[in-house]
């Protein structure tokens, strides 16, 4: 028995002790806890931990084997993310408790606060007394058992799993139905409660999901194909894509549905411009000659990204993508030496395999999250929100939620998913700081910790982003691109790469913070002179996740939403997916990021500087108005003409595929 | 965004050691917030005397803003009684009984005015709770009640002066501590505004304070305000409040922002996590409760 005593060490030390104790099979007992936050987090070995006294947030939380007995309370979230293993606590549960689990025993003898079992996908979540405001919300499977009385909306907006009752409901949420349970339900129940020694005599009412939301009603047909420089087309008054979503409005009555990003006309990248004419470099051997390398996420001491240029592939889901296509953007970020991102969907074996360096995404819906995958990560990143839709949830729609991705999202397969917008622990930015540390506690420390920010009020989350200790912040403007979103919100709602990039530089000026935080800016960029402007902006790095795909076959039509994706990219549907070959698409996609950094390369080179960290904001102008007022840059639209031609005939491409 | 906590004391003929358990709370749950700490205490007050605290800064202004509240204070005909300069303030009793609101928006001409009451002082300045009770010695400070705040700006600057708590200016001893976010703010503010109140920041914070201070000025008790706040504030808070003999909290219907109590025949405490009220009592597991979601309820020294 190894003895941890919390009014002698740290939690971070006694979790590094509890850590050890797993790896030995040996059982922890935990001392004067005081309600301190993060104990045992992390932890992957079956054994058994008792907590003498009330335990803060997410006690248990992020682990997968060990048992746990708290003899008090527990703050927020106990048993966050628990796959296998149990936590029995003797006292009351605050908000959340069983947040997100996919498996493991939650048992609280006393009362449950708000929100229990938000997001969870399996498992158990017992209440011995009562439960608060909306337990089972959004839960996606698994069951909640609650012996005394419910409290308002049970069960709103549950897309799977079960509730059972043993007292009075208050009141039902959206979506939820009272139905009768079978004999086997209430034998397991019965087990379930001797096994923690539980005495209840009464009945129980069972709450499922009612089934009213979970698909959108009516099917959205195509009127045609149209390819993207039409759709994007501005300038004709009615023009085709006008037409044709009000075609799609008037057969199902909703908004559209479709895949990639804004396509109005907004200030954007290419509306910059060098000062430098470098397009008359003509040195072949630029590379040699300009420094890349970008190291970020070191700020909190973790072992940092290592990165050949200032680039990365920009979290895309697996889901939103097939699998192949997640193959091949791995194996080409590992080619060219940057990252690969997991976006929502999880890590996939062979997508770890082939990056050698892998950014794993946390969203709000905690779909594929888990803390086996966050220990082999070489990045975390809490997704807030993304540039095309921000303060919006992904929608992956019924075609692509196979039985193989509802699987790894632990999620019920065929329905329309609207992932929860909101992370269910993080309501506000005190809660942020506590996740972020337990994100720490989990991983020793050794993993950094970013945001995705989709630019909304951007000079204020920026703030917060740096105050609450994140290593880095990837910032996405409305030019990026979505696997399926609302139309109306894709066109309206974001901010601009462009007016992204300023209000978080300015932010940051704003609390004497400027370079403080390393920035990776995506949203439209487009290839290397994009990115070499996004960085003379102030930018650290840059992202490209649409001009990754299309490099690697995408046709633009976008129906990336329908999931019959004709080249295989975005489905889940084997006979389309067949079509994409991963070694070959690879190899594309691995030219295209070395075009980059060739571009990269010789503009840096062009404006005479041997390290691209060098590139900055006097050496760029705004050729148009709008793009000098959103900036402040000089107005200089006499080199219009001059940038007119984006790649001239004599810029060479070098790359070696390895 | 921030931490809460309070404190009361139910033995009302002593009084203890309040600004140490408060700094000792604000320390448990300084992860939610180290931009600012603030704290509102209450102390056993002398029936004619006003406690009155500016902010002066601490530099080559100083004793100019000194001087004028000075004269503001002798054209009242308040005495001063007691009177220090600490930290970025100057703190003052004085011996008046005039029009407080009238007195309170006068001395404002003279430096910023933090506080005044008969009981209530509060102490707010920029950094964590120990530098804030290293800076005013606020472990030293004897009496009944108090509300704390640390504080994680988000939208607002990071100053002394928009930290917590706040207060509705002119009106005595009210207090407030925040956690979360008013998003009816500005029509909230108009309509107060409409009204005759003052406001002083922009800070979401404060409209509870003059939300509440208006309510009280009309002769309605302070849990019937609770109770109209929680119907008429829009957003997420948990937010306490105190008088010279009251303390009360009021949640929104979201359950957003966590809250937690302790009670015992002694005192009554509240904070935003357990691990604050653990500090009171180190090594003791607490029969807590969590406030239920849209509650709201009072405590007073009287009990």
């Amino acid at each position: 028995m190894v003895k941890v005593d919390l009014a002698k060490i740290s939690v971070t030390e006694a979790n590094e002790r509890i850590r050890v104790a797993g790896e030995n099979g040996e059982d922890v007992e935990v001392f004067n806890p005081d309600a301190r936050h993060h104990i045992g987090v992390g932890l992957i070995h079956p054994i058994n931990v008792r907590v003498n006294g009330s335990a803060g947030y997410f006690c248990a939380g992020l682990t997968d084997g060990p048992n746990f007995t708290i003899d008090g309370n527990v703050g927020w979230g106990v048993g966050d993310n628990m796959y296998q293993g149990s936590v029995v606590v003797s006292g009351n549960a605050s908000a959340i408790p069983a947040v997100a689990i996919r498996g493991a025993d939650i048992v609280i003898k006393g009362n449950i606060g708000s929100r229990a079992g938000q997001v969870m996908k399996a498992g158990t979540l017992c209440c011995g007394r009562n439960a608060n405001f909306m337990a089972g919300y959004m839960m996606y499977g698994g069951r909640i058992i609650i012996l005394g009385d419910s409290g308002e909306r049970l069960g709103e907006d549950m897309t799977g799993g079960s509730i059972y009752l043993g007292g009075k409901i208050q009141s039902l949420g959206t979506d939820a139905k009272v139905v009768d349970l079978d004999s086997d339900e209430l034998d397991s129940i019965r087990q379930f409660l001797d096994q923690y020694e539980l005495p209840f005599n009464g009945s129980f009412q069972k709450v499922v999901n009612a089934g009213e939301h979970l698909r959108y009603k009516g099917i959205e047909e195509r009127v045609r194909p149209m390819p993207f420089h039409t759709f994007s087309g501005t300038h004709a008054y009615w023009n085709a894509k006008i037409q044709e979503d009000i075609h799609i409005k008037s057969r199902t009555g909703r908004y559209r549905v479709r895949g990639y990003g804004a396509a109005r006309l907004m200030p954007h990248l290419s509306d910059l411009a060098f000062r430098a004419d470098v397009a008359a470099t003509d040195d072949d051997d630029v590379l040699s000659k300009v420094n890349l390398r970008t190291v970020i996420g070191d700020k909190y001491g973790a072992k940092p990204l290592d990165l050949s240029m200032p680039v990365m592939i920009a979290p895309m889901s697996f889901g939103a993508l097939s699998r192949s296509t997640k193959v091949a953007m791995a194996l080409a970020s590992s080619m060219s030496g940057i990252s690969e991102n997991t976006g929502e969907g999880g890590v996939l074996d062979a997508q770890r395999e082939a990056a050698d360096q892998l950014i794993f995404q946390c969203l709000a819906g905690r779909l594929g999250w888990n803390i086996r995958d966050m220990l082999r990560a070489d990045a975390l990143e809490i997704y807030i929100s993304q540039g095309a839709k921000p303060g919006f949830g992904g929608q992956l729609m019924a075609k692509k939620v196979t039985e193989e991705l509802a699987a790894i999202r632990g999620i019920p397969p065929g329905i329309d998913l609207r992932s929860p917008s909101r992370h269910p622990d993080v309501l506000g930015a005190d809660d942020l700081a506590i996740k972020i540390e337990e994100f720490r506690e989990a991983t020793a420390y050794k993993i950094p910790i970013s945001v995705k920010l989709g630019a909304g009020r951007i000079r204020d989350d920026i703030k917060i982003a740096m105050k609450v200790g994140f290593d880095f912040v990837e910032l996405d403007g409305s030019q990026g691109s979505t696997g399926a979103s609302s139309a109306d919100v894709l066109e309206y709602v974001g901010v601009p790469t462009l007016a992204a990039i300023e209000g978080a530089l300015n932010g940051l000026a704003d609390i004497d913070c400027s370079g403080q935080l390393p920035i990776v800016l995506m949203g439209g960029v487009m290839d290397g002179i994009d990115a070499a402007k996004a960085l003379a902006l102030g930018a650290d790095c840059t992202a490209v996740g649409t001009a990754a795909i299309i490099a690697g076959g995408c046709i633009a039509c976008m129906q990336c939403h329908v999931g019959s994706c004709v080249v295989g990219i975005a489905t889940q549907d084997p006979e389309h997916e067949k079509r994409y070959k991963v070694q070959q698409e690879a190899l594309h996609v691995h030219h295209f990021l070395e075009s980059m950094r060739w571009q990269i390369a010789s503009i840096a080179h062009a404006n005479g500087y041997d390290d691209v960290k060098q590139l900055n904001r006097n050496d760029l102008v705004a050729l148009t108005p709008e793009a000098a007022e959103v900036t402040g840059l000089e107005y200089a639209p006499e080199l219009r003409e001059r940038e007119q031609q984006r790649l001239p005939a004599n810029w060479k491409y070098e790359f070696a595929v390895r | 965004m921030c931490g809460i906590a309070g404190i009361l004391y139910k033995d009302t003929d002593k009084s203890f050691n309040i600004g140490q358990s408060l700094v000792k709370m604000l320390d448990g749950c300084q992860h939610r917030g180290k931009d600012s700490t603030g704290f509102a205490l209450y102390h056993k007050s002398t029936p004619g005397q006003l406690h009155l605290r500016f902010f002066v800064g601490d530099d080559d202004g100083t004793a100019a803003a000194i001087g004028r509240v000075r004269n503001i204070l002798e054209e009242f005909g308040a005495v001063v009684v007691e009177n220090e300069t600490i930290g970025k303030t100057y703190r003052a009793v004085v011996e008046f009984d005039g029009d407080v609101q009238k007195f309170a928006y006068a001395l404002e001409h003279g430096a910023k005015l933090i506080s005044i009451g008969s009981s209530l002082d509060i102490i707010k300045d920029i950094g964590t709770a120990h530098d804030v009770d290293e800076a005013y010695h606020i472990g030293e400070h004897q009496g009944t009640h108090g509300i704390g705040h640390v504080r994680l700006a988000t939208e607002s600057d990071v100053k002394p002066e928009a930290a917590h708590p706040f207060w509705a200016t002119g009106f005595a001893d009210i207090a407030i501590v925040h956690n979360g976010q008013i998003t009816n703010y500005w029509k909230m503010r108009r309509r107060l505004e409409q009204r005759g109140f003052e406001f002083r920041t922009e800070n979401d914070s404060e409209l509870i304070a003059v939300f509440l201070a208006e309510q009280l000025s009309r002769g309605i008790a302070l849990e019937t305000a609770l109770e109209e706040s929680i119907d008429i504030l829009d957003g997420t808070f948990s937010f306490l409040v105190s008088t010279d003999t009251e303390i009360g909290y009021a949640k929104d219907r979201l359950a957003a922002k966590p809250m937690i109590l302790y009670e015992s025949d002694e005192l009554i405490a509240i904070a935003s996590e357990e691990v604050s009220l653990n500090r009171l009592f180190p090594g003791e597991t607490l029969d807590t409760r969590e406030p239920l979601p849209g509650s709201f309820s009072t405590w007073s020294k009287s009990i």
